[in-house]
């Protein structure tokens, strides 16, 4: 049972969580600009990114309160915030190009600086995050503002030195990874080599060196030769968190591919296929939509993967191919909602899914600013809410229930009830603590670990 | 059963239609989806169409040449429309399958010129189909086949990459 005094990433429903911080609008009309499409911890957890359909990034800076005492409180705060991509136009297309940043990676920080990728629908950036808490005063040819000193009135010499100053935080474009993909990105991968990364797009892998931007390698390649017999689309990849020759990339049939880049230059040809035989007596008109995958994630001790479809969530060995280890239902309730979750689109919703610092536990949006939290240990689920109406500090967050059908129960919600407009599609998890950042459209939130 | 899918058919083209005009170009992944549940549902309707023919034409017997078709026509197709509802599993397999019932459903909308015209109420009219050539650049990738038997061969527009190279390994 983790709860307790130690600040551990376990214990999904022994935990209780609590409300601690909600930033962005509190209006209801949202700007399209600020809707969130991608939220991702640091590998220390200090640092938090998010960034929107406006390409804009917002980082948050950890700071704890009472670092003396063990359990503490602490707060994300605003650190830096820049404009990563903006809408671009391919001429000879004739098509738009749209700024969104789909996802954001960190790099495992190797100096005072920090460093992120963040990806649109086509091109990738290479940002650096340095501080600057001092500046040179007392140049002999300069004055403070810059102006230069008339070389007459320069009687003395002195040497510059380096004086505090307000902290600053800059963020700069090192590298950008541009036409390397015709299609657009879905997922991009730091290699634990620290060296090189993978982009995906819907047919094509691409793995290119961190330094070089004007070449890449294609791992993957999976366009027919005929577009009229594509079948199937690659929807997220990921590299191994420590086998840097090995990666998985998922599709819209539901299957998972894990590939060794020792094996083939090309890795066309998987060294494994995850797949789960369908059940036929769930067949419908939208089975294939639903099944599509839209994240995979390997667990931090890369024992495992998880992969997210619309209405599961799947843990697989990656020792055993041919069914998930693990299933969990998310909304099992909205499968006889199908044909209309197809009218209002919604059946295309990709949800994102998340481990927490121990593996013990995962976390995966739905409806209703709904998100659920999945015990694998203990084998037990929770419904939590992201709203605006739990927003006392500190306020437990009270589990939530779904009627499926039947006498609806008091504190139950019916399942027509459901906002399908309020949907949770990025989570994120503290690497080591139990602290989560969840998206709802144009806000995020912040939940801790009830401490006492 | 038809009813829905008919009007599946109907919202998955009106919603391929208006993947044209959304911003950031083509969707891939979402068009691939809409038209698979699209093709789908036009072989469930298809089916029940035939069906229905099968039926009428049994009880008025004086189209001799028809109706021993009839029978024979349905029992090739029924395997041909349970794919759909079978798991494919290997994408060979599905292409395959896919190739069978494109040809199937060709080869029905040139022998049965009559029924195919009871498919355009819920397709846009002919105007609007016409394509120019900004709408085959945005075609590039889609899979969704006309009714009028051309298929839409697009040739794929080359795609500059003036300073970068993708090099692809053998």
């Amino acid at each position: 049972v983790a709860a307790g005094f130690l600040m551990s990433g376990g214990g999904g429903n022994d935990v209780q969580w609590c409300f601690s911080q909600v930033k962005g609008a509190i209006d209801d009309d949202v700007a399209e600009a600020d809707i969130i499409s991608t939220v991702e911890f640091n590998h220390s957890g200090e640092l938090l990114a998010t960034g929107d359909k406006g390409g804009r990034v917002v980082i948050f800076q950890q700071e704890i309160e009472n670092k003396s005492q063990q359990q503490c409180r602490s707060e994300y705060n605003v650190y830096s915030t820049f404009q990563s991509h903006e809408p671009e136009f391919d001429y000879l297309k004739s098509l738009e190009i749209e700024e969104k940043i789909n996802k954001i990676r960190w790099l495992p920080q190797k100096n005072a600086a920090q460093f992120l990728l963040s990806t649109n629908d086509k091109t990738i950036k290479l940002w650096k995050i340095s501080e600057r808490d001092k500046r040179p005063e007392g140049y002999n040819l300069k004055e403070e503002d810059g102006r230069y000193r008339d070389a007459a009135t320069i009687t003395t010499l002195q040497v510059p030195v380096f004086r505090p100053m307000d902290l600053m935080v800059e963020a700069s474009p090192r590298r950008v990874f541009a036409n390397g993909h015709t299609y657009h990105i879905n997922s991009i991968s730091v290699n634990s080599d620290n060296e090189t990364y993978l982009s995906a797009d819907d047919l094509r892998i691409n793995m290119w060196h961190l330094e070089i931007t004007d070449r890449s390698f294609n791992i993957v390649d999976i366009k027919p030769a005929n577009m009229e017999e594509l079948t199937e689309v690659i929807t997220a990849a990921e590299f191994h968190p420590h086998q840097c020759n090995t990666f998985v990339y998922s599709s819209s049939k539901g299957t998972i591919r894990l590939c060794d880049m020792r094996a083939s230059a090309l890795c066309d040809k998987h060294s494994k296929l995850f797949e789960e035989p369908e059940d036929p007596s769930n067949r419908s008109f939208f089975s294939e939509i639903i099944s599509s995958i839209s994240d995979v994630k390997f667990s931090h001790n890369g024992r495992y993967m998880m992969t997210r479809d619309y209405l599961s969530v799947k843990i697989w060995d990656l020792n055993m191919e041919n069914r998930p280890v693990e299933t969990y239902q998310v909304h099992e309730y909205l499968r006889s909602k199908l044909c209309s979750l197809y009218e209002n689109d919604c059946i295309f919703d990709k949800f994102e899914c998340c481990w927490n610092g121990n593996d013990s536990v995962v976390m995966t949006g739905s409806y209703n600013n709904f998100f659920r939290m999945l015990d694998r240990s203990q084998r037990r689920d929770v419904t939590l809410e992201a709203s605006r109406e739990s927003c006392k500090p500190r306020q437990v967050l009270k589990p939530r229930r779904v009627c499926a059908g039947g006498k609806r129960k008091k504190d139950e919600i019916s399942v027509d009830s459901l906002d399908f407009n309020k949907k949770i599609l990025h989570t994120a998890w503290h690497p080591q603590e139990n602290i989560i950042a969840v998206a709802t459209t144009n806000n995020l939130y912040i939940f801790q670990e009830k401490v006492n | 059963m038809d009813v829905e899918a008919k009007r599946i058919m109907a919202l998955s083209i009106s919603k391929l239609y208006s993947l044209r005009t959304q911003r950031g170009g083509l969707k891939l992944h979402r068009s691939l989806l809409l038209s698979m549940t699209m093709r789908a549902a036009r072989d469930i309707y298809h089916t029940a169409q035939l069906l229905r023919d099968a039926e009428e034409e049994q009880v008025v017997p004086c189209a001799p040449d028809a109706a021993p078709e009839e029978p024979m026509e349905i029992s090739k197709d029924s395997p041909q429309t349970l794919t759909p509802k079978e798991v494919a599993m290997k994408p060979q397999e599905t292409v395959e399958e896919d190739k069978e019932n494109r040809c199937a459903s060709e080869r029905h909308s040139r022998k049965r010129r009559g029924k195919t015209a009871l498919e355009t109420d819920f397709l846009p009219l002919k105007k609007a189909k016409m394509e120019t050539d900004e709408e085959k650049q945005h075609l590039q990738g889609e899979v969704l086949r006309t009714n009028n038997g051309n298929s839409c061969r697009q040739a794929e527009t080359l795609t500059a990459f003036p300073t970068n190279r993708t090099i692809v390994a053998c």
